[in-house]
């Protein structure tokens, strides 16, 4: 009984260093920092080149006539970014709307990646239903 | 209204108090009246939910729009079927809604169990009352949803979120919901077994078919969810991992662990200990689910409400439920010990293991994985976030595991599998496995788990046709009928077995629908008109945009022609659509061209009306509906399994029928969720239909357009056709013009049937037939149930006649093991 329980806990610590293990080295390649405009901006550098996740507000949203290009400040607690996306953008993307970019900050500012652009829903958009997908 | 409404919960919290204080009386000491008392209580709480819930849909129904919650939830422009389902629209009503549904569900459960599980009965009563008190009291003091505003009533409503009126969404939640509520049943008996200390495996055999009927709801509410993200929001896929999707799947995974490892206890005696925690884990998760999605704790991008106050007396409640039932299950774990230790690892129930292993953990690394951004900040103070495709990274091979199990655990015999034993069966599959992975490797792998996932499904499939060409021939050697004959019989024979195969094979149909998402195509495209674009082998031109109004909203509609190999093959429509009170927020129409092989999408991105130019997200989604598809056999395969198996006994022969008649409810049931959403029909087709739905106005002949005796130069006729044009060419819909004739023509009688009405009624009686059949089944089944006799259900097979022995002995090598 005694050398039972001893194997089945040796399973388990080696089980569960194994996952523990990948899961540490697959986390690093899989998240996203989540951030907010002034909180890069108060060291652009240490930021630049990672995963980010950035919040903010939407100004001076442009698009460059009959293409999906578009460039756009992002803006929060009074510091701003200029970004650049190409794509299709939710309807709810305007200007004041307020956005979660996936992307990563380069020279140029802040480069969304493609399908990168989350617009927040507005308040009244409440999906009460567990299970019920939304993007 | 609003008044009786709060009385009602009230009183059902009064009156759930007392059944909980006299059920516990009742059972610490043995007094039949008290008991007796206490389920008389428990089934007013279910009375008094149903009063509670006719008065709010009837505050729905009649815009009552004194009280908040329908105010804000629906307006008066709405379809009567979606102020109906307005009730579970928001969170208030969707409390409200559990509630109703664990009062009822607990009730039938009560009902049949009360005979044969009298010892547990009072525990029963005392948990599943305590788990309402928590709900109702959320409503009571914090998410009343009768409250009503106290200056002035607002003259609408504000209206059900557009995203939400859709025929997905007025069944999903409350197939989730149903879901989640049936797993608090098991998770009372098995309460109510650890308590008394009754723990032999009676409670188990309360408690399978409402698992079985939890987890076919939970899958369906799941799959509907997919079909909703697919059709509705229009990014292309169907799954995202998002916190709210991820609440559902949660107790999904626990829930299937159970069902397979009950079975190993049912068998070996093993696994009491796993069996009480899954069932435990899975109760938690539902309440955990709801917890994640509704208290903000997990900040998706969906502004749920931030709701601190709720989050304190969810946490309240889930630490209680931990504690109270890990507790219990400490202090009995004398009486939880195993009959057996597992015999070899080339067993069946080492392979269950490794199943139960493999979903505790993803269902592990899926809370994990929701709960890292909270996590994260919480340990490190910054918020980190992981994405989908570190959810896709772990869960492929996860998924893939399991797939490998699912075929080799039906090859396994139990106790010990020898040698020749694994040769004999392994044989075949491999062989398709191998022929699979080559032919698949040859015609070039894009994506190396969906290479593998095809080879795996091909191995799970001949295990599959092996198991059931192997029982059929044996039966048919035995019986001397003809191979179909013996299928049927076979099938019948063992329900449980070969349903949960029909389960199996259903699963292995989805996982080559996701697989298929390996090999999706997917383009941007700005067309002016005329101007084409290709995707794969499509090629779609624009044709034009086109404006339309009815009373809801406003509708752009695309019109682009999908071409291939340079000939026509359909003409899309898809569409955005404005509501009246939620302009800001357009809902995407998709259009979608179906086909075995690969769906065709097509999204209306953006548009200029002027210059007639619009963008399109085209897609290419092969083998998906191979999804939904998969689904309907896996519920066909449940319900088989459900089935009583002592349901012979009542007739015989007939038992196929029965079977055949439930699985084709089953199937009815799907067939207008696939039918439903804004399905496209080509505008030809679109055409005749109309001409058979509309009479012919030319007075003499009474007759459908497409059939006036009067012939072409029938004037009327041609008014007609000429006025059937202009609607077409607008971009209406069917239901849209037949409305605009019976305006016109003033009555219904233009109709050549009242179509119209009848369909739509059809289409929004749905999700109460849908819950009406489920009840129906559930009642059904419960009568058979509590009218059989706790006997072990091998038994018949066991005792079979003489003709039967050489089949149950060839097939059955479990039953040699049977203690």
């Amino acid at each position: 009984m005694r050398t039972k329980a001893l194997k089945i806990a040796l399973t388990c610590v080696v089980l569960a260093a194994a996952l523990g293990g990948l899961m540490y080295t697959t986390l690093a390649e899989g998240t996203e920092y989540y951030i907010h405009v002034d909180e890069v901006m108060q060291d652009p550098e240490a930021w630049k080149g990672k995963r980010l996740q950035l919040h903010g507000f939407v100004a001076d949203l442009r698009q460059r006539p009959n293409t999906l290009d578009y460039k756009f400040n992002v803006q929060f607690n009074g510091k701003v970014m200029t970004a650049t996306y190409t794509g299709i953008v939710p309807d709810t993307f305007k200007n004041e709307s307020e956005v979660v970019l996936k992307g990563k900050l380069q020279g140029e500012g802040f480069a969304v990646e493609p399908n990168g652009v989350m617009a927040k829903c507005p308040s009244k958009y409440n999906p009460q239903t567990p299970g019920a997908a939304g993007k | 209204m609003a008044a009786l409404g709060s009385f009602l919960l009230l009183a059902t919290f009064v009156v759930a108090s007392y059944a909980l204080a006299v059920s516990v009386a009742g059972g610490r000491r043995r007094s039949h009246a008290l008991i007796e008392s206490g389920v008389g209580a428990f089934y007013t709480t279910a009375a008094l939910m149903t009063v509670a819930s006719a008065v709010i849909v009837h505050a729905f129904v009649t815009g009552n729009y004194a009280i908040k919650y329908v105010q804000r939830y629906s307006d008066a422009a709405q379809p009567l079927a979606y102020k109906i389902t307005s009730y579970w629209g928001g969170l208030d009503g969707s409390i409200m809604f559990w509630v109703f549904l664990l009062s009822v569900f607990g009730a039938i459960a009560v009902a049949t169990n009360r005979e044969r599980h009298r010892e547990l009965i009072p525990w029963v009563v005392a948990v599943i009352s305590a788990v309402e008190m928590f709900f109702i009291f959320i409503m009571v003091v914090h998410n009343n949803p009768f409250s009503t505003f106290v200056a002035t009533t607002p003259a609408d409503g504000k209206g059900l979120n557009p995203l939400l009126q859709n025929f997905y969404m007025a069944i999903h939640p409350p197939s989730l919901y149903i879901g989640f509520v049936a797993m608090t049943i098991p998770y009372a008996f098995g309460m109510a077994a650890l308590i008394t200390g009754h723990l032999d495996d009676a409670w188990l055999r309360a408690v399978r078919r409402w698992t079985m009927i939890g987890w076919l709801f939970l899958t369906f509410g799941l799959t509907l969810g997919m079909l909703w993200a697919y059709e509705e929001l229009g990014w292309g896929g169907f799954w995202a991992w998002d916190p709210v999707e991820n609440a559902g799947l949660l107790p999904w995974l626990t829930a299937t662990a159970f069902l397979h490892s009950v079975m190993v206890q049912e068998r070996r005696g093993m696994l009491r200990v796993w069996n009480v925690t899954l069932v435990i884990t899975t109760f938690f998760l539902t309440i955990f689910g709801t917890f994640m999605t509704r208290s903000g704790v997990v900040q998706s991008v969906h502004a749920f409400g931030e709701d601190p106050w709720l989050a304190k007396l969810f946490t309240g409640f889930m630490i209680l439920i931990v504690t109270f039932s890990f507790g219990w299950v400490i202090y009995r774990l004398p009486l939880l010990k195993s009959r057996h230790e597992l015999d070899s690892w080339v067993s069946r129930e080492a392979a269950f293991l490794a199943n139960n292993w493999i979903l505790l953990f993803s269902a592990f690394f899926v809370l994990f994985a929701t709960m890292f951004p909270t996590l994260s900040e919480a340990v490190r103070g910054q918020r980190l976030t992981v994405g989908p495709p570190f959810f896709n990274m772990w869960m492929r091979p996860i998924g893939l595991a399991l797939l490998v199990l699912t075929g080799i655990a039906p090859l396994l015999a139990w106790r010990k599998s020898t040698l020749t034993n694994l040769a004999q069966s392994f044989a075949w599959p491999v062989a398709a496995l191998m022929v699979t992975g080559a032919a698949v490797y040859a015609l070039g792998i894009k994506v190396w788990s969906s290479g593998i996932c095809f080879a795996l499904c091909a191995f799970v499939g001949a295990t599959l046709l092996q198991e059931f060409i192997r029982g059929a021939q044996v039966r048919q050697g035995a019986s001397g009928a003809d191979v179909f004959t013996a299928l049927v019989g076979l099938v019948n024979r063992q329900r449980r077995r070969y349903g949960g195969y029909i389960v199996h094979l259903g699963i292995v149909l989805m996982f080559l629908g996701f697989a298929g998402q390996g090999y999706k195509l997917e383009e941007n495209m700005k067309l002016n008109p005329g101007q084409t674009g290709t995707v794969g082998e499509f090629t779609v031109r624009q044709d034009s945009i086109s404006v339309t109004n009815d009373d809801q909203k406003q509708m752009i509609t695309g019109h682009v022609t999908v071409l291939r190999g340079g000939k026509e093959i359909a003409q899309l429509t898809p569409a955005r659509w404005f509501f009246a009170k939620h302009e800001d927020q357009p809902t995407t129409e998709v259009a979608i061209r179906r086909a075995t092989g690969e769906d065709l999408y097509v999204v209306l991105a953006a548009y200029e009306v002027q210059t007639q130019n619009a963008t399109y997200s085209v897609t290419v989604n092969p083998l998906i509906n191979w999804i939904w598809f998969g689904f309907a056999v896996l519920a066909f395969g449940t319900g088989l399994a459900m089935l009583p198996e002592r349901a012979l006994a009542l007739a015989g022969a007939k038992v196929p029928e029965g079977a055949v008649t439930t699985s084709l409810m089953l199937l009815l049931m799907l067939m207008p969720a696939m039918a439903g959403a804004q399905t496209i029909v080509p505008r030809s087709e679109l055409r005749r239909q109309l001409e058979a739905d509309l009479m012919c106005k030319c007075g003499g002949c009474k007759a459908p357009m497409n059939n006036c005796q009067m012939g072409p130069g029938c004037h009327g006729l041609q008014e007609q056709h000429a006025k059937l044009d202009k609607y077409l060419a607008q971009g209406m819909t069917r239901e849209q013009i037949l409305a605009a004739f019976v305006a016109e023509h003033g009555g219904q009688d233009i109709l050549a049937a009242p179509i119209d009405e009848g369909f739509n009624r059809l289409a929004w009686a749905l999700p109460y037939m849908v819950g009406l059949g489920g009840l129906a089944v559930v009642g059904l089944v419960a009568r058979r149930w509590s009218r059989q006799h706790a006997e072990p259900e091998a038994a018949p097979a066991a005792s079979g006649s003489g003709k039967d022995a050489a089949l149950s002995a060839r097939l059955d090598d479990e039953l040699r093991d049977l203690d």
